[in-house]
């Protein structure tokens, strides 16, 4: 699998080139892999393929541009899994009014009430039946979800994760993922932020850290070279 | 108060960067009922930008005194930085993941010592000690960072983190800053 050295190459020096060095190599992509998909919903896709700073005063949640660039590679991934009978796992956020009564937020950015609707996975990404949805009210995928116990009923060794911000939710997750053991592939090509700098440093962080940083074309390469596998149960 | 971006990540920030980035801006506290968790480096941590020590003795000095918690979060098989070694009044807590929280009693501690607010300190900063920062968030704790009392092994990944932490999840200020406030806080409280 090729790691994404083109997004962050730019930005090494003696530091982190020395720690790129010392990086362990960590396994990747598994027998029974799940794809884990992290708040991919209407809101960062509002007011379309335009820039950040111009969608920002309007779509303050919009990552604009940077959403849809990764839009069709995503839709190639997703289609790609599905054809080798690996699970998708939709993350997105608990819009419920009763479970947040008096508004707490997963960040401290000031925020006005975005219409709820806006919360409903991309079209293109919705959830298909039999898909499982995981409803989270934090940065992280697995902070007060179930989606461990879903991932060992499933038999997931490994997983593969896409979606956003890259230096919020799904940072926060993959962390968590490797905390739990699991070894965890970040497609690069179909993880995006607000911002570049924050997008591609974390991505050299997560890389360097937690799981491997690789691009959605031999992602797609390793799919598709699979065997098809006996369904588990 | 130095304003909200005069931090460590200052050089970095471009101009649009800063637009972006500017809803995030908001006025800055310490919790009065706060504990200090110090988060300690493995003992091979060899940072190269952030001389986190001083700044974490300082803060715990100042949580001595006002009678505030001290919390230790310490990688199994590591002994605490030296001079930050817990006293029997201090709480030591194993840590086994980047967050200090991770499947640990830390919150079950901090739920029975009545805590909302957690004073951060320690490394690597784009390591445990962000991720620890992040899961106080999403705990519920209001999380306060001295940008002194942290460290890290690359320069580029201390600042990108203390830059996202300071938006997104935590109060960052400089220590003294922290100090007055929370000096202030209590104050407020008491009054």
């Amino acid at each position: 699998m090729n790691v994404a050295t083109g997004l962050w190459d730019h930005l090494l020096d003696d530091e982190t080139r020395a720690l790129l060095a010392q990086r362990p190599s960590r396994p990747t992509i598994g027998r029974r892999p799940a794809l884990v998909a992290v708040d991919l919903y209407d809101l960062v896709y509002d007011g379309g393929p335009r820039p950040v700073l111009e969608l920002m005063e309007k779509y303050p949640a919009s990552c604009g541009e940077y959403a849809w660039q990764a839009l069709p590679g995503t839709v190639a991934l997703y289609e790609a899994a599905r054809a080798h009978d690996i699970p998708v796992v939709h993350v997105t956020y608990d819009t419920r009014p009763e479970t947040n009564p008096k508004p707490m937020h997963p960040t401290n950015r000031r925020r006005r009430q975005p219409d709820l609707n806006l919360y409903r996975l991309k079209a293109e990404l919705a959830n298909r039946p039999g898909e499982l949805v995981i409803y989270k009210k934090r940065a992280s995928a697995f902070f007060g979800t179930p989606i461990c116990a879903f991932l060992n009923e499933m038999k997931i060794d490994s997983l593969i994760m896409v979606g956003e911000s890259t230096s919020g939710c799904v940072r926060s997750s993959v962390v968590e993922a490797a905390s739990y053991g699991f070894p965890v592939t970040v497609v690069a090509d179909c993880v995006f932020d607000r911002y570049p700098l924050n997008h591609q440093v974390s991505l050299l962080d997560m890389h360097l850290k937690y799981a491997t940083v690789v691009d959605l074309a031999s992602t797609l390469a390793a799919l598709r070279s699979r065997p098809a596998l006996a369904k588990a149960g | 108060m130095r304003s909200f971006e005069d931090y460590c990540w200052r050089h970095l920030l471009s101009e649009e960067m800063a637009t972006i980035y500017a809803a995030y801006h908001r006025e800055r506290r310490v919790e009065p009922r706060s504990a200090v968790l110090i988060v300690h480096p493995a003992d091979s941590f060899t940072p190269t930008i952030g001389d986190w020590v001083p700044a974490a003795e300082h803060i715990v000095a100042e949580a001595r005194t006002l009678g505030l918690p001290v919390l230790h979060s310490i990688l199994p098989g590591e002994l605490a930085t030296r001079r930050l070694a817990p006293r029997p009044s201090d709480h030591v807590i194993s840590r086994h993941a980047d967050s200090a929280f991770f499947f640990c009693d830390l919150e079950a501690a901090l739920t029975r010592l009545n805590v909302d607010g957690l004073i951060v300190a320690g490394g690597p900063t784009s390591g445990a000690l962000r991720a620890t920062a992040i899961e106080a968030k999403s705990y519920g704790y209001h999380a306060a960072i001295a940008e002194e009392a942290t460290a890290d092994e690359a320069a580029l990944l201390h600042k990108m983190a203390m830059f996202d932490l300071a938006h997104k999840y935590a109060d960052v200020m400089a220590v003294d800053e922290l100090i007055a406030l929370l000096r202030h806080a209590i104050a407020m409280k008491v009054a």
